[in-house]
């Protein structure tokens, strides 16, 4: 086997939801000794399934803590201690596993690890050459929101994301899932693979200070430099694009299935014109140049749907593309399971939990990208909750029995969540009567080859 | 002494397009000795605006100035035999390149992966597409609005009844530029030990799919398809107008549905009928209507530090020029100044993310066309400058 860019790394993973937790899961696919902590009363609220999670089969049933699909996502390949950070005893114990560690991730608000005398510069008198990476909302320093709570869906808006995407027609809108909380994941690994090289070359650690709403607004770069520059707002596009016309999202055949395509030239427009049956389009004044279509869009669109209503999503892609310009139908979170592409290039990976946990095997994407020399896959599942307490406390750190169970009778860890509840279940069918789920396939598990 | 993070690293960046140049640009700002190589008509990028003064001059797009911070410049064309060899000379010399062409185009060329670690084994090649380097789609060409589609997220973007809606901007793009890095710096922290580099495949499209988390996992565990949010009733944990813009509220976090109903003023939200999701869901227009209601005499900027005092996930539609003149921002340094060649005196977005030993440095700004041709040909490469002029008159620079 090829050498994993991260073996022999140890990362204590002192964090929850799913910017730097999904780090810390593909940390692990890397090669990484990843510990997730979390504290008795402070199961990582994904183990609730709280945030859209799924229970297998709805059914949060026993253990439901160790089941859900986004915990498992973004935690796989873990080991687990559960430690109570809120006792004196349990920050020591913390600190006896920084002094064997090689990197520290923790996303509390900035007052926490202060308070606990955890920060990086205290750290660092436990193990000088620890690299610290911490992920807050707003950044830590004495700015004016840097204590402010914060979470991914509502930063959308404040870091000038919604300001530019929605209809036309219509109000700011957010787009889609917790969007910014990815830009601080894949921050992270870029920032620890540069500070570990340094580290490897100097013997120095570092500590990584990553603001989820500044990289929120870095990705706006070129509207803020308009602003600054122009002195220009921008504003929403609907699907629509500065410099191609046409381009949208259109009706294909069936329920609620869509295509895109994106026009960028006037050759294009005239192979669009061959595949429609519509040759005079090509020639109409309307249509004539790039100006033109973007002056008359909303006639295209209707022209276009008109034409794509009839035919399959996939089916209108690859003619689209065939005619060299870009397409692509709305692919559904059922859709990329059974999508060629999808399956040629192993994206979503069969993960086998161990019998006990009572899950059976579940498809979880794996990386959007490939080494050519490093072939790397989902290490496991997510651990279960302290799965790994007497490893890392009796090998790791070699506590004696008395003391270990000591620290078991005070709660100070523990295998069952002191507080938390499973997200409430819906009945899918109500689920989508409501509105709130597109469809439901009772037998997907045959559908998938998972029984 | 290293100042940089990826300070002794040397890069390559082939790219014309957003991704790859962010990608190459991220790199640099953390300590890499980046070269920018653009065709000798400019990168696809100079063409795209927003431009300084709105003057389309190639060395004024404002897009290729964000991206392309701390590089150098030089032209070469990669389409002559002669630019191809100067290449091969420029490959043993670095630790990465970053390239976006469509799949084979490079190895057509003899510039591919293959080809090129052959002249220097520990060379780690970064390629950003689409769809990838291999699969039915890899040659199928992409766009934003592509990416988004088959990467899922247009699924659940939007409103029901109405077609799916992609993210503003050039999200994916950055997306692709910034998992590259990731990913390359990766490659660059285990090549320490192998001295073997790697050819880096990232899909853009699966950059997009990756942040699904929810949307993909929901099928496999219980057969669901999730979807758009309802077309009315559903404003709530949405951009709600309030009296000078916009705003956006989120259960959960450290406040209670009772802190949200004394938050917004409003006792009826504690009422039966909004106990819980599925009876919000219920009576959804209702809930709008009453909270609607209760913010429109109010300013996001009233309610900004008053829900941080209920410890609520709050936040407010900002725009480009707030956010410019935003204090968090100014107090995280966030923005730098840069004097530019062409454009004189300019501030830009500039560091993602601080580094407590080896901060970020803004040490140059964008290169011009062809900028520092001179140096990586003349001083670098050795031609004399007979050649020199040679290699500009045959369009090889």
């Amino acid at each position: 086997m090829p050498r994993l860019p991260l073996e022999g790394i140890r990362i204590l993973d002192s964090t929850y939801v799913f910017a730097l937790p999904y780090a810390g899961g593909h940390l692990a696919d890397l090669g990484a000794e990843v510990i997730k902590i979390e504290g008795p009363g402070r199961p990582d609220v994904t183990r609730t399934g709280g945030y859209a999670g799924s229970f297998p089969e709805n059914q949060a049933g026993e253990e439901w803590w160790n089941k859900p699909s986004t915990y498992n996502l973004l935690n796989r390949g873990k080991k687990s201690l559960v430690l109570d950070m809120g006792d004196e005893r349990g920050r020591d114990l913390f600190r006896e596993l920084v002094a064997v560690s090689d990197v520290v991730m923790e996303n509390f608000t900035p007052r926490v690890m202060r308070r606990w005398n955890l920060d990086y510069p205290n750290l660092r008198k436990i193990k000088p050459d620890i690299i610290l990476v911490s992920n807050t909302g707003y950044g830590h320093g004495d700015g004016p929101y840097s204590g402010y709570p914060a979470q991914a869906t509502t930063q959308e808006a404040t870091h000038g994301h919604c300001w530019v995407t929605g209809y036309l027609d219509d109000g700011p809108a957010k787009a889609g899932a917790s969007f910014v909380d990815f830009l601080s994941t894949w921050s992270a690994i870029f920032a620890l693979g540069a500070a570990l090289r340094y580290r490897n070359r100097t013997g120095k650690g570092q500590w990584i200070d990553i603001a989820m709403y500044q990289a929120g607004v870095m990705f706006l770069s070129e509207y803020l430099m308009d602003a600054e520059i122009n002195g220009r707002e921008g504003g929403r596009m609907g699907n629509r694009h500065p410099y191609r016309a046409p381009q949208g999202c259109y009706p294909a055949l069936g329920k609620d299935q869509w295509i895109t395509l994106s026009v960028g030239s006037d050759e294009e427009w005239q192979s669009l014109c061959r595949l429609m049956g519509r040759d005079e389009l090509a020639s109409d004044a309307r249509f004539g140049d790039i100006l033109a279509r973007r002056e008359n869009h909303d006639e295209l669109d209707e022209i276009i749907a008109e034409w794509t209503a009839t035919t399959d999503k996939f089916e209108l892609m690859h003619l689209i593309q065939g005619a060299g310009i870009p397409s692509g139908p709305v692919l559904t979170g059922r859709d990329i399971h059974f999508d060629p592409h999808y399956r040629h290039r192993g994206f979503l990976e069969r993960v086998d939990f161990p019998a006990e946990r009572g899950v059976g095997s579940r498809f979880l994407m794996g990386r959007p990208y490939k080494y050519s020399n490093t072939p790397m896959s989902i290490k496991g599942p997510g651990p279960k909750f302290g799965q790994n307490n007497e490893e890392m406390l009796k090998e790791l750190l070699a506590l004696d029995d008395a003391t270990y169970q000591g620290l078991l009778d005070e709660t100070i860890i523990t295998t069952t969540p002191t507080s938390g509840d499973p997200s409430p279940q819906m009945e899918p069918a109500r689920a989508v009567e409501l509105g709130l789920l597109a469809e439901y396939d009772p037998d997907y598990l045959q559908r998938l080859g998972l029984v | 002494m290293l100042t940089g993070a990826l300070e002794g690293v040397k890069v390559l960046d082939l790219s014309e397009d957003i991704a790859g140049s962010f990608c190459a640009r991220l790199l640099a700002d953390y300590g890499a000795e980046v070269l920018k190589v653009e065709p000798p008509g400019g990168a696809a990028l100079r063409r795209m605006g927003p431009f300084f003064h709105d003057d389309p001059h190639p060395d004024k797009s404002l897009f290729y100035l964000v991206l392309n911070l701390n590089k150098k410049g030089a032209t070469l064309n990669l389409e002559t035999v002669t630019g191809q060899g100067i290449l091969k000379r420029l490959a043993p010399q670095v630790d990465v390149i970053v390239e976006t062409w469509r799949p084979g185009y490079l190895d057509s060329l003899g510039l591919g992966y293959e080809d090129l670690a052959e002249l220097n084994p520990s060379l780690t090649m970064t390629s950003i597409t689409p769809f990838g380097q291999e699969g039915p789609y890899s040659q199928y060409r992409g766009e934003e609005i592509v990416n988004y589609a088959m990467g899922m997220i247009m699924s659940i973007s939007g409103v029901q009844g109405r077609e799916p809606l992609k993210h503003g901007g050039f999200q994916a793009q950055y997306e692709g530029g910034l998992f590259a890095a990731a990913t390359t710096s990766m490659a660059l922290f285990g090549s320490e030990f192998t001295g073997q580099g790697e050819h880096i495949d990232v899909s853009i499209t699966e950059c997009i799919a990756s942040t699904m988390m929810a949307t993909q996992t929901m099928y496999p565990f219980m057969g669901g398809t999730q979807v758009r949010r309802r077309a009315s009733g559903s404003m709530f944990g949405h951009p709600m107008p309030c009296q000078d813009g916009c705003i956006i509220v989120q259960t959960g976090g450290g406040a209670s549905w009772e802190d949200l109903a004394e938050f917004f003023q409003c006792p009826e939200m504690l009422e039966e009928r909004f106990a819980d999701r599925a009876q919000r869901a219920v009576n959804g227009e209702e809930l709008d209507r009453i909270v609607i209601d209760s913010i429109k005499e109010r300013s996001k900027w009233e309610l900004f530090p008053k829900a941080a005092e209920y410890r609520m996930l709050f936040g407010l539609v900002q725009t480009p020029s707030e956010l410019v003149g935003c204090p968090q921002l100014e107090s995280r340094n966030f923005f730098r100044e840069i004097e530019h060649p062409v454009m004189g005196r300019v501030k830009v977005p500039a560091e993602l993310f601080k580094l407590s030993e080896t901060p970020y440095r803004l040490e140059r700004s964008a290169p011009t066309l062809g900028q520092d041709n001179r140096e990586i040909y003349v001083d670098g490469l050795e031609y004399d400058d007979r050649q020199f002029t040679q290699l500009r008159q045959l369009n090889v620079i």
